[in-house]
């Protein structure tokens, strides 16, 4: 039974081009960014003064700057999105695997451009296999990522993907450049949505936005920033690659990994651009892998 | 009719792996080694541009043969050859178990998560707050990395390699 359900599923990944694989969430932005143009630009409707006064009560996001957001701004955007997606999936509550991911990530983030944002770690339970960034410092790892870890240089190498993404500020940009450009549409069209429920959306469709495609340097750049991000903090550079490596066995009709491979470049595709990133420099420096040190779930 | 799609789909799956034989080329100079291991015995050399057959994978190891020699590398020091570069190859490849060299792929049965079901989510106040109380500070983390002996070195990163960027469709 499981056969032909297998080769569908397969077949639908073969003939979808990459652009229609990526999740658009435009729709349910746009009807919230048209509210906002109207403020930003501060085109006066009747509404107004009632309209802002709700949002400010009921949505934390109300009165983002979207052209220059602060890093408070910021870590209140990844908070709401965490919050959702917390929401989708909660953490394994087991507080002593909770802990050790914090310190082991606390520790890569360190080394990172952004040491000061308030960084905070945490394994959701869910069996998907993946591993999510929201800006200002929010990281998260499937439970059914962490089960496939080796060792602590793994954990350490993915982390360090996420972390590149919050001190890239990866998904701050694709939120702002949405925004900015929903905007544009909304002044051509005319078109200015009413009432607080567009400012809703925007935050309702908030755990998904970790989960959306990025563009594939974006996805590269993360690979090369964990990389080093890890060995910066004394770990064995190649756990990424490892991970990565076993990814490449997982067949990508997978129920486990459909998403990750619809947000991200094949694993193969990922280890050649590695490697083409590693090729001409000198060697890398080894580390530890500390694979005693893993904190393994039953 | 469904059958009929798997047998096709199996020939064409077999026909990409018979096709396409593990190989690759050499992406620097590097040691091969008899084992996968840093410090194992060494088993010839590796230089760059040599192309390679990929015999087997271990971690972040493949098992290699070069014209004069075999032995371990980093796999990060050969390109695999992925075809074209377009998407619909390397979905294939890693499905046909080419990259894992003749492994079974494992198939977990797991539906995972979608893009819907975050869409649904609903905000939740006591996870998120009980995720941050996890938190440490730099501090203790400095000091749980001492306690594995980890010590923090400088490193510049990885600039952006101009071929492979290159080749996106």
């Amino acid at each position: 039974m499981k056969k032909p359900t297998y080769a569908c599923l397969l077949i639908s990944l073969l003939s979808l081009p990459p652009q229609a694989m990526a999740f658009d969430l435009g729709g349910a932005l746009k009807d919230a960014v048209e509210k906002n143009a109207s403020d930003l630009i501060g085109n006066k409707n009747p509404d107004e003064a009632s309209t802002k006064q709700a949002k400010a009560e009921n949505n934390p996001l109300a009165d983002i700057n979207w052209k220059s957001p602060t890093q408070a701004e910021e870590i209140k955007l990844g908070r709401e999105i965490t919050g959702n997606l917390l929401g989708a999936s909660p953490l394994v509550k087991n507080a002593a695997l909770q802990q050790y991911v914090n310190r082991v990530g606390r520790w890569v983030a360190s080394q990172s451009e952004r040491p000061d944002l308030p960084w905070h770690f945490g394994v959701i339970e869910s069996e998907d296999i993946n591993a999510f960034a929201a800006p200002g410092g929010y990281v998260l790892l499937t439970s059914g990522l962490y089960k496939r870890l080796q060792n602590e240089a793994q954990l350490a190498g993915v982390l360090g993907h996420e972390i590149a993404h919050v001190v890239q500020k990866h998904q701050l940009k694709v939120l702002q450049k949405q925004q900015l450009l929903s905007l544009g549409a909304g002044l051509l069209s005319g078109k200015v949505a009413k009432g607080n429920q567009a400012i809703e959306k925007v935050i309702g469709s908030g755990a998904e936005i970790s989960a959306r495609s990025l563009d594939k340097s974006a996805e590269y750049e993360a690979d090369r920033m964990g990389l080093i991000l890890a060995a910066r903090a004394g770990y064995d550079p190649y756990g990424l690659p490892e991970v990565l490596s076993g990814l490449e066995d997982i067949s990508p009709s997978d129920g486990s990994i459909a998403l990750l491979f619809k947000t991200h470049p094949a694993p193969e595709e990922r280890l050649t651009a590695l490697g083409a990133a590693t090729a001409n420099s000198s060697n890398l420096p080894g580390g530890k892998t500390l694979e005693n040190r893993l904190l393994r779930l039953p | 009719m469904r059958y009929s799609l798997t047998a096709m789909l199996a020939a064409a799956l077999l026909a990409s792996t018979l096709a396409q034989a593990d190989s690759g080329t050499a992406l620097k100079n590097d040691t091969l080694r008899k084992e996968p291991y840093n410090d194992a015995k060494t088993s010839g050399k590796l230089v760059r541009g040599d192309k390679v057959d990929i015999l087997g994978k271990q971690g972040a190891w493949l098992n290699i043969k070069t014209k004069s020699a075999s032995g371990w590398v980093r796999l990060l020091s050969v390109k695999r050859a992925t075809g074209t570069g377009n998407q619909a190859t390397g979905v294939l490849s890693v499905a046909s178990g080419r990259a894992g060299t003749g492994q079974v792929v494992a198939t977990t049965g797991v539906r995972g998560l979608t893009e819907d079901e975050l869409k649904q989510a609903q905000f939740s106040e006591p996870e998120i707050q009980l995720m941050e109380s996890y938190s440490v500070s730099a501090a203790d983390s400095t000091k749980f990395a001492k306690a594995g002996g980890l010590k923090a070195i400088k490193l510049g990163y990885l600039p952006k390699p101009v071929a492979t960027q290159g080749d996106n469709p």
